[in-house]
Parts: structure tokens; sequence; C-alpha cells
């Protein structure tokens, strides 16, 4: 059966490439150097394929069309696509899909009762480029896209993102022995975007998190409700969801914080953190 | 419990957005044709974040279309 070599969580907020020079340089140092480590070790783990679960932000999926899990058939990814290059300040590049491996977990989810929407054509901000410009090994390596909807409520529930999770992490393990797949979700972990406390950030509740992430132990996260996350990490909190869905492809498995540093200027509870995979 | 959203808000700030256009306010002309209450026209046009967060409009649309009206 296939493995997966490699599990990494991070935050994704544009700021962190966009303006490096807002932030405290020991927040920001720290930050690059967990970034630092967390590619170091997945370049070590020489992955043939990085599964990412990350979350729109509007830009693909609006309200007249909102898959609460999509499968991304891609087969290229601009990361970022132009209108997020400026902000962002990533130079755009071409990440190549695998739509050959991804319609085989969108096909084996409806088949099991996970009824994924797909897209061949997928507009990447920020919960790609700003990850993978840190973390990508190289121009080569394909990724595959998990989407779930974290930004337009009514959200699928933490416990379902598990599930879906448990099926990705199922399905890499169906496949032929020699794969080597990297799990990385992208997103969180507080922050509050476009509401009224725009640039609140909660670091009692990201630590609450890595606690969780620290001990593998997804229960307490996936008994969480909208509502819970909504106050205490921010809509921008919602996308643990992501997190939740590696974890939950992961069971039991013990994470490490690689940097955590809570950037006001960033206004992201900004977090790197590895799992065992 | 989902929070009360406007279509009509969102269909018009995703319309902008997906231009990759920035903005102070917007101009009636830019809102017509848009189903918008009064009250949401009026938060439109004087740029207020606050107001059409409380109308219904998603978040991160608010950050995208109006980001210059936010002081970090």
């Amino acid at each position: 059966m296939a493995e997966i070599v490699a599990a990494a969580l991070t935050a994704h907020a544009p700021l962190i490439t966009g303006k490096p020079e807002i932030g405290d340089p020991g927040q920001r140092d720290r930050l690059y150097a967990g970034f630092r480590e967390a590619r170091r070790r997945l370049l070590a783990a020489r992955p043939d394929l990085l599964v990412m679960f990350v979350n729109d932000h509007l830009q693909n999926f609006a309200y007249n069309n909102l898959p609460a899990f999509c499968v991304g058939l891609a087969p290229t990814y601009d990361c970022p696509s132009e209108g997020g290059a400026k902000l962002m300040r990533i130079t755009p590049r071409k990440v190549r899909g695998n739509p050959g491996w991804a319609m085989g977990l969108l096909e084996a989810g409806l088949e099991a009762g996970i009824d994924f929407a797909y897209s061949y054509e997928i507009e990447s901000w920020d919960e790609l480029a700003v990850p993978l410009s840190f973390l990508m090994p190289d121009d080569e390596t394909p990724i595959v896209t998990v989407y779930t909807n974290c930004a337009a409520p009514p959200l699928p529930s933490p416990r379902r993102c598990r599930q879906v999770g448990a099926f990705v992490g199922d399905y890499v393990r169906s496949r032929p022995a020699g794969e080597r797949v990297a799990l990385i979700a992208t997103g969180g972990i507080s922050h509050w975007v476009g509401t009224p406390e725009t640039g609140r950030i909660n670091p009692e509740w990201d630590r609450r998190v890595l606690d969780h992430v620290v001990r593998g132990d997804v229960e307490p996260l996936t008994g969480l409700t909208w509502a819970e996350i909504e106050r205490d990490g921010g809509n921008g909190g919602q996308e643990i969801r992501n997190w939740i869905a590696l974890l939950g492809a992961l069971p039991g498995r013990r994470g490490e914080v690689l940097a955590y540093e809570p950037v006001p200027e960033w206004i992201t509870g900004c977090a790197v953190a590895w799992v065992q995979p | 419990m989902t929070p009360e959203i406007s279509y009509a808000l969102n269909k018009l700030l995703t319309d902008i957005a997906r231009q990759h256009q920035m903005r102070e306010s917007l101009t009636d002309a830019e809102m017509a044709g848009h189903s918008l209450s009064d009250a949401e026209r009026l938060a439109l046009r004087s740029g207020d974040i606050g107001r059409l967060y409380e109308l219904g409009a998603n978040p991160y649309l608010i950050r995208r279309v109006f980001r210059r009206r936010f002081t970090i």
C-alpha cells in the first residue's frame, strides 16, 4: 500500500509573505524558521504527491454555488493567481495538479458516500500560494486539493471534516505500494478578517488547538460548534476544519509545534506544526 | 445557527472582488440592476464596513473590496 510519509499544518495568511516588514522581526524569523524546518522534513520524506486540505475565500465558490467539499481536478494551479500575486508578493508560478489521482479520490469518495463536488479550474489564493512558497520541495511534485467550505456559513461540521479526512487517509493507503504522499492542511489558527473585530487574535485558544494537535487528540476539536469557533477563533478560525481533516487521516498521531507566533500585524495566530505520519 | 446573509450584497461584492478591484465606496451606477435595500445602498455608498457586516455581507468580501477602509 501507498504510504503517508509526511504531514504538516500551517497558517496561510497573505500578509505572512505580503508584508513581512511590518511584523516584529523576531516573530517573523521564528515563524519563517518553522516553515524552513517543515520544508526540510518534507524534502527528507521524498513525497511524490502533496494532498492539500485547504479552503476557498469566495474567489471560486460564491453564494450561487457553494460546495461543502470539493476535489480539485485542475491540471495546474497558478500559485497564486494573478489577482493575489501583488497582495502576497509571491511571484506567480504554475504548480502541477494530478487530475488522474484526484479523479480516483473523487470516484472512490462518491462510491463510499462522501459526496465531493469537483472542479476542473481553481483560482488559488493564499490557501495554496503562501504555504507552498515556503514548503514546495520542487517544481515537479504535483498537488491534489480538497477544498472545504470554511468561509461562507453554514459550514460542514468539524466531525464531518474528520470523516472526510479519514476517508482521504484510507484512500491513500489503498493506493499501490511505492507511492509516497504528504498531507498538508492550511489555515487558522485564530483570526478575525473583515469583521468588526478585524485584527483580533486569541493566543489562548490557539494554544489549546495546538495542544490537541501535540497530543494527537482530535476529538475535542471535532466537538466544537460553528458558534464556539466563531467566538474564540474568529471567522478565520473556522479554517481549522482543514487541520481537523488532516488529523482525521492520521488518527492518534502526535504533533509537534515548529512555530507559533500570534502576529498582530498579520492579523493571525500563525502556526507551523508537524504531525507524525 | 447560521447568521443571516444578504445574497444581493454578496453577489455584487463577489463581482467586484473578482475584478480584483479595491474601493473606498461604490457608486450608484455600480449598484444599478442589483436588488439591494436602501440600507445596503447607503452602506455601500459610504463604504461603511461595520454596517455591511451587520447587513449580512461576507467579511472576506468586505475585506477584499474595502481593504483601504481597514486600519489594520
